[in-house]
């Protein structure tokens, strides 16, 4: 069984998210296995009517228009595209915690890339099996 | 074991993938895109202008079971050499 890599993503800005999916995209070619597990604004950032208009940035807010520039005169993806090549390519699984659902009233369907909504208990167990856990 | 610049230079690659002008991670999703369509024991070339890539990819190739033969450094970018094994 290949390896496993667990993230934890509770912000919904896009600078993290970002490094989120570049980690995730980097795990997937090493060969390993991605589970990601969406809490609060994490959940938010995956929303349908939310994920191509989310231009929130958590810090140096007064740089987010320069780091903006900068991403796409490197041509990288958006954090999205980069998770949706990341589950072309390999096993990659994410999840909405289902609290975090309940409070933004949302079902699976109303989430894009998003495979399933499970509790807790059930992400702390596949954590136990993370070779790498990262909360972000 | 990798080889010297001149044996890297006489190589001939069954598979080149130009990445360069995407940044980290491409060139690795490239090249792991790619080595599928090299056959094995063939030898795939990824260019790449990301200074991550060349040490990346060496830790790829072990990690899948593929040998690293080397990098040959042009003006602004590198190019980087995997046999596939298996």
């Amino acid at each position: 069984m290949p390896d496993k890599m667990c993230l934890t993503i509770m912000s919904g800005s896009i600078d993290r998210l970002t490094g989120a999916a570049i980690l995730a995209s980097g795990a997937v070619s090493m060969d390993m296995e991605v589970e990601i597990f969406l809490q609060l604004w994490g959940v938010y950032a995956f929303k349908k009517d939310v994920m191509h208009q989310n231009m929130n940035l958590s810090e140096f807010g007064e740089l987010g228009e320069k780091v903006a520039q900068r991403i796409q005169e490197l041509k990288l993806p958006m954090w999205f595209e980069l998770l949706k090549q990341a589950k072309e390519l390999g096993k990659v699984k994410i999840y909405a915690c289902s609290l975090a659902a309940n409070i933004w009233n949302v079902k699976k369907e109303d989430l894009e890339l998003v495979d399933d909504i499970i509790g807790a208990g059930e992400w702390i167990e596949k954590m136990r099996e993370g070779k790498i856990n990262l909360f972000i | 074991m990798s080889m010297s610049p001149d044996e890297l230079k006489n190589l001939k690659a069954d598979k080149v993938v130009d990445a360069r002008g995407t940044s980290c991670p491409g060139p690795l999703l490239a090249a792991k895109r790619a080595i599928s369509s090299v056959p094995v024991g063939g030898i795939l070339e990824v260019l790449s202008s990301d200074p991550g890539t060349k040490r990346d990819l060496p830790l790829w190739a072990k990690k899948m079971g593929h040998e690293f033969l080397g990098v040959i450094e042009e003006p602004g970018y590198s190019r980087i050499f995997i046999k596939r094994k298996k």
